[in-house]
């Protein structure tokens, strides 16, 4: 009985291992590869200084003979649009490679978290995220205005932004299978 | 000039995109649908979308590996509701006799004295409703309903045809297989193909005595109709709804006078508001009371002639409240129910009613004011008893205004 608890000790220890990574990247940890995949804006929302930009140009696609750019988490290195100062800039969304040891690896915070507190000591700023649709396990779906989001700095003063998200509402739960929602500007689904 | 008789069928293209787009044309030119059933499936689609291969009724989970670029978006009635309504008054511009067939399409008859062609008439209406509606249209004008619609199905998009001669229908009721017409389902359809009548130009040719024995009286209408002769009759009368109800419980049971009279004054403000948006003048105004012992008493009256207008309304409203209220029973609900509606377009003003200048004058300041500031701002002084409505403004006596619902 005794050497079969030894033997499981290797896995308790991994285990135990395992839960502290989750506890060090905090709740957000089930958000990840299960979120939100992206927004797209209209080529013509965009400034021109802005579509000037290098990391813009492979970001570009058409439908239906329009042109869009398509932001996504699952790309290279993610960014996001926000308007910070009356300013449309590109920000680096979240932290998915984990370049910042003290902030979350993912590119989500629940509205709870932000109305809690939670963020209260990282000198978050809320910002909007301008979106023309947002895009969730396949399904591309219209967005009015555009998406709430959370400007923070890492510990080198470089600026990242999180999506705030909530639980998903009926309707969407339905249309895109997810559980959470992004929290959208003006509307909700 | 004058033209032959003749009938119209105007129906929007795709309407919930089109609507769709009038309010966001970044959507012009991309496959969309829209999603109903709380998002599962798809209830309409773009042109883009179907030639993907997306149909109506197809679930969300095929519609985005058919069409991935697609964008999908949540349906929104009241948006489209609002659309309707000013197509319709586009219609009626044009004609005295319009037919709501449903939120998208309406028959209208075309007016002898008309200035126009038939055909100009086609254009000339596509055009105005692109231009003031921005929503895309076919019309088709015929001999008949059936004719008219089959017109339309046929020059569908943003088409606009008058067809006439009967060489010309032939040609059409040729190309057109039975089960496309209206009515005519795949079961029908196939009683009919035993008979060898595939085509609706068989239909047209068959023996009407055969025809009223496979599909009854209502397949002999049609057979009258696809041969130019309009037996259908357009029922530019018949509103929408049948009845429109407002009320509720009061907010605590009482048998004073003043306050249940204030809130069944409420009730026909609120009431107003409804026939307003739908158009619509009752023919009958039902008042409902129910006590606080679980009594029922009901007032109906009957009015002169259907109106909209708030004093001669409530002047039924205090008849129907002395009718069904049990005297001194304790009240614990109102219901106003309005009945016997119509187009305000169909109706002649009662004989007997007072001058109606006066009163037209107090209900448009009434509905600008309260337009411009807020839900009954402006209000009847009868609303002065019931304290609640003025106490805690976050108090909703609103819950029940959902349109369509009755909530006794
Ligand atoms: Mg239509």
């Amino acid at each position: 009985m005794l050497a079969e608890t030894a033997a499981l000790l290797p896995f308790l220890v991994l285990f135990l291992h395992l839960c502290l990574s989750v506890f060090i990247c905090g709740s957000f940890f089930f958000f990840r590869g299960a979120m939100f995949g992206g927004i797209a804006l209209s080529w013509s929302a965009l400034p021109l200084e802005v579509l000037e930009q290098d990391e813009l140009r492979r970001r570009v696609h058409e439908r239906g003979g329009e042109r869009e750019v398509q932001f996504l988490f699952r790309d290279y290195a993610p960014i996001l649009p926000v308007w910070h100062e009356g300013q449309l800039r590109l920000v680096t969304w979240g932290n998915r490679r984990r370049d910042s040891r003290r902030l979350p690896c993912t590119g989500w915070t629940w509205l709870a978290t932000v109305e809690a507190g939670g963020w209260s000591r990282c000198d978050a700023e809320p910002i909007d995220i301008p979106a023309t649709m947002g895009l969730e396990n396949g399904v591309w779906y219209q967005v009015r205005q555009g998406i709430r989001g959370l400007l923070v700095r890492d510990e080198h003063g470089a600026a990242r932004v999180y999506m705030i998200c909530e639980p998903a509402s009926y309707y969407y739960r339905v249309m895109t299978r997810s559980h959470w929602m992004p929290v959208l500007i003006g509307e909700r689904f | 000039m004058g033209v032959p008789a003749a009938v119209g069928h105007l129906d929007a293209d795709c309407f919930y995109i089109s609507a769709e787009r009038v309010r966001n044309t970044f959507l012009l030119g991309k496959p969309v649908g829209v999603l109903g059933n709380q998002g599962a499936f798809v209830i309409a689609k773009s042109y883009e979308m179907k030639a993907a291969g997306v149909k109506t009724g197809d679930p969300i989970w095929e519609a985005i590996v058919k069409c991935p670029h697609g964008v999908y978006l949540k349906r929104d009635f009241r948006w489209y509701e609002v659309l309707s309504r000013l197509m319709l008054d586009v219609v009626r511009e044009f004609s005295p006799e319009v037919e709501y067939y449903s939120i998208d399409e309406f028959f209208f008859r075309v007016p002898s004295d008309s200035e126009r062609s038939l055909q100009e008439t086609a254009e000339v209406m596509r055009h105005r409703i692109l231009q003031q509606v921005r929503v895309p249209v076919t019309v088709g004008i015929a001999r008949s309903k059936t004719l008219a619609k089959l017109i339309s199905d046929q020059a569908k998009p943003f088409g606009a045809l008058a067809l006439v001669d009967p060489e010309a229908e032939r040609a059409l009721l040729d190309r057109t297989a039975v089960q496309e017409i209206c009515g005519i389902g795949e079961r029908r359809a196939k009683r009919l193909a035993e008979y060898k009548v595939f085509t609706a130009l068989d239909l047209a040719l068959a023996n009407r005595k055969l025809i009223r024995s496979l599909l009854t009286a209502v397949g002999e209408a049609l057979w009258f109709e696809l041969n130019g002769d309009p037996v259908l009759p357009l029922y530019s009368q018949r509103p929408p709804h049948k009845m429109l109800s407002r009320g509720g419980a009061i907010g605590k049971p009482s048998a004073d006078f003043n306050y249940i009279w204030g809130w069944l004054v409420r009730s026909l403000e609120r009431l107003i508001e409804e026939l307003e948006y739908h158009r619509v003048c009752a023919g009958r105004l039902e008042t409902w009371v129910m006590h606080y012992d679980g009594q029922v008493g009901v007032g109906k009256v009957e009015l002169n002639g259907p109106t909209d207008r708030f004093d001669l309304l409530l002047e039924a409203a205090r008849l129907g409240l002395r009718r069904a209220w049990l005297p001194r029973r304790t009240v614990a609900r109102l219901n106003l129910v309005a009945t016997h509606l119509q187009w305000p377009g169909s109706v002649q003003r009662g004989l007997f009613d007072p001058p109606a200048e006066r009163a037209e004058t107090l209900a448009r300041l009434k509905r600008e004011v309260n337009d411009r500031c807020g839900r009954f701002a402006l209000r009847s002084g009868a609303t002065l008893f019931v304290n609640e409505f003025y106490k805690d403004e976050a108090y909703s006596y609103e819950v029940c205004d959902v349109r369509g619902k009755i909530c006794f």
